[in-house]
């Protein structure tokens, strides 16, 4: 494999949190390469350690010892400030009840990571438009996420993870409130951007959606049990 | 920096769109009333004070007042000094008065019984050229019982309200020392004594014409006659006045005052703009209610900066996960930051405009029309824009606080510990 190729590098990621005087281990030493334009699934039983995972990888939790290259660029040593601006520039997420701003719109939510970054708000807009249009809403721009179906957030969450092209996109547990029909559409659109050379790495408790992507792992107790490639 | 701005600004501003109505409008109704309060209390209670000045000036003093040197009995060289003033051309006019001390009978008819005081008592009495006092005091205006006096008529009197035990303001206030004429109505007979410069003791006796009200005491504790009968009772041969009310711009009376020092030229009398001849007490009483009205304004600021507080508290609780999910897509916490302080300064914005469009468009211009009629004055309300806009300011400043606060205690909260509600 070429160095290169890889997108995530994880060695030896522990997190250890403290309850009082106890201490739990819930992830214990993980070791994971992840391919620029794979789609992985992370599985597991409730506590397995899945989502803290996740937050490791995403830069959302930083873990109590070991080491994470994304995408070349070693992160243990970036400061809070270093790695919301690596977040906002080369990571996408998707979180299970959506996350969408109440008071803005589809649109709205949308262009919020856009204008961060310091795009123009209409150039903002458009970019939002576009990736709304991606997740096939672009006919419900205008409205508020009260206005929308479960199903229908979930795709502006998915638009607002895709719609400044990170590098990676993290998703924790995506389709795990929606019902089986809504939850096939949004992994239409998940399989739709692996096709399109994204990077996803995906949280799921559902073994057939994990089935779709290129490689699951399960997680037991901190540490990886196994890791299943797709049949081609 | 620019950026956090500008999404910050972003998000205030579709969040103030958005959010509900009712909320919004009891937000902004507490910050007009917070302005009012600081605007209008404190301009009430120091209106108070201004409006008492203000009467002093149209009702007695002009807008330069001059009156004899301490230890005179009147102002030197009047003669020339009126003839000064009469020509000068921003003197619009003015009202010289003659005055002496005199005790006062109020009843001729029945002689005091055994241990019973006289009905008598000490005041000033005041000689007036009646066609220029009206011009510059509308004096007319004050006679509310009886007539005023006529050009060319003697015997007849005017006497204040405020020193008849009827009339008086003070009558019931039994304050040792304050002695009131009893049983003095329109058409009795009053007799004053005094003395002249000679020693000779003068008595005369005048029918009461009418009763002068006004909250100023140099006419509500005084009377008055025509300046022809007193110069007569006085036995003087020149003009011997004992003050000099001049109306001219209020702007030009330091002016004034200068070039009529000028012109006496070593004659000695005492030349001040009204403001001067304010006596320092109510001056005092203008500063304390000043601070009075600061302090009550401050507990109204306390009061909008709790509620500015809570309301963005709450906003931002209820939003943790937000905020965190936000944080975690890479929003900058300080852009979060700017989005709750512009929503504060906002509501303090339209609070202020609101209340600065009710203070000058609605209260000013009614108290102005319509004075709060308080016992010794008309108060009015004492609002500028000046000052007006420094309390905006501090509102905003407030407000600003207010706002930055909770969002900082929310923001600060970890990212992943908000996103999980943990």
């Amino acid at each position: 494999m070429k160095t290169s190729q890889i997108i995530i590098q994880a060695e030896k990621i522990v997190r250890t949190f403290h309850d009082g005087t106890r201490e739990q281990s819930v992830l214990k030493g993980i070791d994971l390469t992840v391919e620029r334009g794979e789609f992985l699934a992370i599985v597991g039983r409730s506590g397995a350690g899945k989502s803290t995972f996740l937050y490791q990888l995403g830069l959302l939790d930083t873990p109590t010892s070991g080491r994470l290259v994304l995408d070349g660029k070693e992160t243990s040593h970036l400061n809070e400030t270093e790695k919301s601006q690596f977040r906002l520039f080369e990571l996408g997420y998707v979180f299970q009840d959506y996350a969408l701003l109440p008071e803005l719109t589809a649109l709205e939510n949308v262009a919020v990571p856009l204008i961060m970054q310091g795009h123009a708000i209409k150039d903002a807009y458009k970019k939002s438009a576009v990736a709304l249009g991606r997740v096939g809403l672009g006919q419900r721009l205008d409205h508020i996420p009260a206005k929308l179906s479960g199903g229908e957030q979930q795709r502006v969450s998915i638009a607002r993870a895709v719609a400044h092209d990170p590098k990676i996109i993290f998703a924790d547990e995506p389709t795990a409130n929606l019902d089986s029909e809504t939850s096939e559409a949004v992994m239409d659109v998940f399989l739709d951007l692996h096709r399109e050379g994204q990077t996803i790495v995906m949280v799921t408790h559902e073994d057939e959606y994990a089935s779709l992507a290129d490689r699951v792992i399960t997680l037991s107790d901190g540490t990886v049990k196994s890791s299943t490639h797709k049949k081609s | 920096m620019f950026l956090s701005l500008r999404t910050g600004f972003f998000l205030a501003v579709r969040q103030i769109k958005r959010s509900g109505k009712g909320t919004t409008a009891l937000i902004i109704f507490i910050m007009v009333l917070t302005f009012l309060n600081l605007v209008v209390v404190s301009g009430l209670l120091v209106g108070l004070i201004t409006g008492s000045f203000k009467q002093f000036r149209e009702g007695y003093s002009g807008e330069v007042l001059i009156t004899p040197e301490a230890g005179r009995d009147y102002i030197e060289n009047s003669p020339a000094l009126i003839s000064f003033l009469e020509n000068h051309p921003k003197v619009e006019n003015i009202a010289p008065r003659y005055g002496m001390n005199v005790q006062v009978l109020g009843t001729l008819i029945d002689l005091p019984a055994k241990n019973e005081r006289p009905n008598r008592i000490g005041t000033r009495l005041v000689g007036i050229d009646l066609e220029r006092e009206e011009a510059v005091t509308g004096f007319s205006r004050f006679v509310t019982y009886g007539e005023n006096l006529k050009e060319g008529e003697e015997g007849y009197i005017l006497i204040g309200a405020n020193i008849l035990k009827k009339y008086s303001s003070f009558a019931d206030a039994n304050i040792p020392g304050l002695d009131l004429l009893e049983d003095v109505e329109v058409g009795d007979r009053v007799r004053a004594s005094f003395t002249r410069a000679e020693g000779d003791i003068v008595s005369k006796d005048f029918i009461v014409k009418g009763i002068l009200k006004s909250k100023v005491d140099e006419v509500s504790t005084r009377m008055f006659v025509t300046d022809r009968e007193l110069k007569k009772l006085l036995a003087v041969n020149q003009e011997q006045f004992q003050a000099i009310s001049v109306r001219t711009d209020y702007a030009y009376a330091p002016t004034l005052v200068r070039e009529t020092k000028e012109f006496m030229n070593g004659y000695e009398a005492r030349i001040q703009t009204t403001d001067e001849a304010i006596p320092s007490f109510l001056r005092d009483i203008e500063t304390t209610f000043g601070i009075l009205g600061n302090a009550l304004s401050s507990i109204a600021l306390v009061v909008a900066s709790i509620t500015v507080f809570i309301v963005i508290f709450i906003n931002a609780v209820t939003k943790r996960k937000f905020i965190g999910i936000m944080k975690g897509i890479g929003i900058s916490p300080s852009a979060i930051q700017f989005s709750y302080v512009f929503q504060a300064i906002f509501y303090g914005a339209i609070g202020s405009v609101i209340g600065l469009l009710l203070t000058f468009g609605v209260l000013k211009p009614y108290f102005d029309a319509n004075p709060i009629d308080f016992p010794f004055s008309d108060g009015i309300l004492v609002a500028t824009i000046e000052g007006a806009l420094i309390r905006i300011a501090i509102l905003l400043t407030v407000t600003l606080i207010a706002g930055y606060v909770p969002a900082k205690l929310i923001i600060r909260k970890n990212t992943l510990d908000s996103i999980l509600g943990r």
